[in-house]
């Protein structure tokens, strides 16, 4: 289990790496979507399959998708390749790489400096996952559907506009 | 929509049109044909205001603009001087009349101004004209080859264009000459008047054919699209162009025939017809009523296997996979039929001048009947299946409509305008081969939607079955050719004894028919729209000039006024609903 | 150890089972349109044309394997393995017999939705990677197809999982031992059935592949073996859809007399052949008409389900 656990863990990384590093847009999706993937897959050995499938069916099925979507649409061809590679230069490299390092350092040092422990792995159900969503977390839960409620009129009205505009000038 | 209504028996004294156009146009002359419809000539500086009172006149339809090279024709008598012609043929649905109007132009000026802005239609017939005929027209908002390569070389129905590829020397196609036909491939949205972007999005441009599935043969539509929504649609055609009236200049009268078979290659003898009447027409033969009769029942039949294939296919494309099995084996019967009558299937080439081929064989009535009595109780199981089922009402429904008035200045005809409720059929309005002695009704529908026109041919293929069912009772007995001395091949009972009939079954039969001089047009209710064949005699065995007028030609050409702001889905059922071949538009 | 080399076995059994129904359903679907469409099929190869499904293979492993020049070569290739592996992987869930599901998982119901919303990218990516226009618009309608019909299909099932208290698919067979769920759960049964047409893109729901429109979607620029997968991936989703059919609403194995596989087998077989029939009866829709019907007509009908289901049950 450990090996699983430490292997899913370095693809993870790796891919993690490839989004960052890929020129091709698509290709770094993809990357990601392997990242989600291996997170999931994470969860799971971490003893939480219902975080596992969720993460798999709502971020890399279907949030993943329509970025890959909205990415074929833009229609990225090799202009966008050299963009991205000249953006990928070592002066623009050096600032956010360093940042990024500090924060992997604190990451570390707050892991080993706090005792998360490895006690109490076992499995949570689903049944579970739902008790604690509509118990001690209904506040929380009825918060994000509001936002994203907004979100989603937002979105809508957004679209609309569009419409109307094109409708007035026909 | 009903603004125009036609009148069958609306009788006017044969010149009034053309006195009430003098007044428009002073320099008019009129010319006689064989055919007599009112034909006149005009000079070019006159002709747009001759045309537009014609237009108030009630002529709705451009129906046919085709040229003549005159430069080599013997008998002009009455005929102003003229090395090309340009030849405008108007019909008028409400009067029920014709009108021909030509202009004479001499070598050194081929130019006319365009009458684009008077019937839409007259876009393509002018490229048309341009293309084949090398006649500009001033004013055309876009004047380019429509049915030959951009790269052609000449103008081929001049009379100095080789006819065949012999005539020449051998075609090679060397690197300067690939990359100059590749560099007129390339597609540059500019051209075909279509913007890159608008202000909130960029466009794609979309190939659909030469090569694609639902596009019915060799015929492309260039499409600006955003999203799936069409902006624009435009339609290109003549990658099945054979040069057909070219190579009736060089056919003999008799021998041409064949060739018409595959001009709407759904609508097999059906092609005959036009050609075989207007030919008639300028020989002065008068065809036996049995003839007559055997004529319209194969055409009919033919009818019905045209429209089985329309069915079936409509269905097809839109996405209903079975019915074209049914139908096609159902056409396969029907060809058997045809096969024991004629002998050949798809292109029997079975009329000929002054009649048919051969007589009906013994027992023809009864595969005829045991057919008519099978396919009603079929045809009901495809309306429940095809025409009842929802989802395809929903495609349908609404989608492509035009109405009577749009569709008679664009030059429709058949199925697709009398599902917007005009009842103009010529088997009705100006009955040819005896049409008026059958009991039959004109189809008619109110839409003018994809769905109206699939039901109209649905429901014309039980008229037909009518029709084949009175024919069948009341075929007449009696020869089933003229006995008229250019009947092609002429009959051969008598000819041993009297020598008049031998010289003739000699001549006829060795270098073909001699057609006395003359023009004549004949228009038949072809099985996707009017087609006429137009011909002009100079007194020899070849034509001098076969023009052939098909329906699916302008129907094409309504394809972008059909399908503005639809989606792709929808244009795949507006081109099924046409019904086309491309042979029918590109000939 | 020897566990683990019979989970192996089982798989590798399990996969050439399935590799081989979903190449003999290609035979069985075409022998089928040519009995309602009053013709023959494929008749010629073999005893009743069987073996032309070997002919096809050989024919399809025999082609050049082509991959456009302008094309994304790693996500072309990648795009029909996704279609074959996502669909194969989704079978481990499925209780063919009591005890015989390769993997009981607690929360199976939720593995195959987690696999059937990433079989979607074998489509986006093929349609991405082909660098055509017909492919980029079928990748494009099917992105937005499968990504609304998986909601409705998800709700849908929801109510399924009330009634049974369990993801496991083994469990909601065993629930369904008094009455079957296709009587209490009848909305959610043609709900489902309706979202699992789209899921697997077969007509009336092909619009990703269309071949009157797009000629052939988002695998026009496939040939050769890369298309067999996607041709295989199609059928193993007919497979799979039908006997989640089976599973979740017609008591899955359980039936008297008859061995529970075969009664499995046989379940499935008939939705199987309705899938065929249904091909060979009904028009398509147009691409709006069908997000419409989605998103007016399911979405209402899976949340009322879900809410009546909800209702009774507490």
């Amino acid at each position: 289990m450990t090996t699983l656990f430490y292997l899913t863990m370095l693809i993870a990384l790796l891919a993690a790496l490839q989004v960052v590093r890929g020129l091709n847009a698509v290709h770094a999706l993809l990357h990601l979507i392997v990242a989600l993937l291996a997170l999931a897959l994470l969860f799971f050995l971490l003893g939480a399959p219902f975080a596992a499938a969720l993460e798999v069916i709502v971020y890399a099925g279907a949030i993943m998708v329509l970025m890959v979507f909205v990415i074929m649409m833009l229609n990225q061809g090799d202009a966008a390749v050299e963009q991205e590679r000249a953006w990928l230069d070592g002066a623009s490299w050096r600032g956010p790489g360093l940042l990024c390092a500090l924060l992997l350092l604190e990451l570390g040092y707050l892991l080993l400096a706090s005792d998360t422990g490895s006690a109490g792995w076992r499995p949570v159900a689903a049944a579970e996952v739902g008790r604690a969503l509509y118990g001690p977390y209904l506040l929380l839960v009825e918060l994000a559907s509001m936002l994203l409620l907004a979100a989603l009129v937002g979105a809508w009205h957004l679209a609309r506009a569009l419409k109307n505009r094109r409708g007035e000038e026909s | 929509m009903d603004t125009v209504r036609s009148s069958p028996e609306h009788v006017e004294s044969p010149h009034s049109s053309l006195e009430v156009l003098r007044s428009a146009a002073p320099g008019l002359v009129g010319q006689r044909t064989a055919d007599g419809i009112e034909t006149c000539w005009v000079p070019r500086d006159q002709l747009r205001a001759l045309l537009g009172a014609a237009q108030r006149q009630a002529f709705e339809m451009l129906f046919d603009l085709t040229a003549i090279d005159e430069r080599v024709r013997e008998h002009r008598q009455e005929q102003p001087a003229a090395d090309f012609s340009v030849v405008y043929q108007l019909l008028s649905v409400s009067r029920n009349r014709d009108l021909r109007v030509k202009v004479a132009l001499l070598e050194e000026d081929l130019t006319l101004p365009s009458i684009c802005d008077l019937w839409p239609n007259a876009n393509w017939y002018e490229c048309e004209v341009w293309d084949l005929f090398g006649i500009r027209f001033d004013g055309h908002p876009h004047l380019r080859r429509i049915l030959l390569p951009p790269t052609w070389e000449g103008h081929p129905l001049r009379k100095d264009h080789y006819a065949r590829a012999t005539e020449v020397d051998p075609f090679s196609l060397d690197a300067a000459r690939q990359d100059r036909e590749q560099e007129a491939l390339k597609f540059c949205p500019e051209d075909w008047g279509m913007q890159r972007q608008s202000d909130d999005s960029d466009f794609m441009f979309l190939n659909l054919g030469p090569n694609h599935p639902s596009v019915h043969g060799v015929f492309r539509v260039a499409l600006q699209l955003d999203g799936e929504e069409i902006v624009q649609a435009v339609p290109d055609i003549g990658y099945h162009h054979r040069g057909a009236e070219k190579m009736g200049e060089r056919q003999a009268w008799h021998s041409y025939i064949p060739y018409t078979d595959r001009i709407d290659y759904l609508g097999g003898v059906m092609n005959n017809l036009p050609y075989v009447l207007a030919v008639e027409k300028l020989a002065g033969i008068e065809v036996p009523a049995r003839a007559q009769c055997i004529r319209v029942m194969m055409s009919e039949l033919f009818r019905i296997a045209s429209h089985l294939v329309f069915y079936g296919t409509f269905a097809q494309d839109v996405g209903q996979m079975s019915p074209v099995f049914y139908m096609f084996a159902d056409r396969e019967r029907l060809f058997g039929i045809v096969e024991a009558i004629t002998g050949g299937r798809m292109h029997p080439a079975w009329f000929r001048i002054g009649g048919v081929a051969q007589d009906l064989p013994r027992g023809w009535e009864r595969m005829i009947r045991e057919f008519i009595d099978y396919l009603p109780a079929r045809l009901d199981e495809y309306d429940s299946m095809v025409l009842d089922n929802r989802t395809l009402k929903r495609r349908t429904r609404g989608i492509g409509v035009y109405s009577s008035a749009e569709g008679l200045a664009w030059g429709a005809s058949g199925p697709g305008l009398r599902a917007t409720g005009l009842d103009w059929d010529l088997r009705r309005k100006r009955p040819y081969s005896g049409y008026e002695q059958y009991d039959f009704e004109v189809v008619t529908a109110s839409g003018g939607d994809c769905y109206d026109r699939a039901w109209v041919r649905a429901e014309e293929i039980r008229q037909s079955l009518r029709i084949v069912r009175q024919c069948l009772d009341h075929m007449p007995a009696g020869d089933y050719k003229a006995r008229h001395p250019l009947t092609t091949p002429p009959p051969k009972d008598r000819t041993l004894e009297d020598i008049e009939t031998l010289i003739q079954h000699f001549v006829n039969s060795s270098w073909g028919p001699v057609i006395p001089p003359g023009e004549a047009a004949v228009a038949v209710e072809a099985t996707k729209g009017m087609n006429a064949y137009y011909l002009i005699s100079d007194g020899g065995t070849l034509s001098y000039r076969t023009r052939i007028r098909t329906p699916s030609f302008p129907h094409l050409q309504m394809i972008p006024l059909m399908s503005r702001g639809l989606f792709v889905s929808d244009l795949i059922a507006i081109i099924a609903s046409i019904d086309f071949v491309m042979a029918d538009v590109d000939r | 150890m020897a566990e683990f080399a019979v989970i192996i076995f089982r798989a590798l059994a399990l996969l050439l089972a399935l590799v081989l129904s979903a190449a003999l359903l290609t035979w069985a679907e075409r022998r089928l349109l040519g009995l309602w469409q009053d013709r023959y099929g494929p008749n010629r190869v073999g005893p009743f044309g069987l073996l032309q499904v070997v002919a096809d293979m050989l024919k399809l492993l025999g082609k050049q394997e082509f991959v456009p020049p302008f094309a994304d070569k790693p996500v072309f290739i990648l795009a029909p393995a996704i279609a074959m592996s996502t669909m194969l992987l989704a079978f481990a869930v499925i209780p063919f017999a009591p005890g015989f599901p390769l993997a009981d998982l607690n929360l199976g119901l939720l593995f195959f939705l987690a696999m059937s919303s990433l079989a979607v990218y074998a489509i986006l990516l093929g349609g991405y990677a082909s660098n055509n226009k017909y492919a980029l618009l079928g990748s494009l309608r099917s992105a937005a197809q499968v990504l609304s019909y998986e909601v409705f299909m998800g709700l849908a099932l929801l109510g399924v999982v009330l009634q049974a208290g369990s993801f496991s698919l083994g469990q909601i067979v065993e629930a369904q031992r008094e009455l079957w769920f296709c009587i209490p759960q009848f909305l959610a049964m043609v709900l489902f059935f309706i979202a699992g047409i789209a899921e697997s893109h077969r007509l009336p729901f092909d619009l990703p592949e269309a071949e009157h429109e797009l000629t052939a979607g988002f695998h026009t620029e496939y040939s050769g073996m890369k298309f067999g997968m996607f041709f295989v991936g199609e059928y193993l989703g007919v497979i799979l859809i039908s006997s989640l059919m089976t599973t979740l609403f017609f008591g899955g194995w359980l039936g008297p007399v008859l061995p529970p596989w075969l009664w499995f087998l046989l379940k499935t077989l008939f939705f199987v052949l309705l899938f065929v029939l249904l091909r060979a009866a009904l028009p398509r829709p147009r691409y709006d008409q069908l997000m419409a019907f989605g998103w007016k007509c399911l979405l209402p009908l899976a949340l009322l389900n879900l809410t009546v289901t909800a209702l009774v049950l507490l």
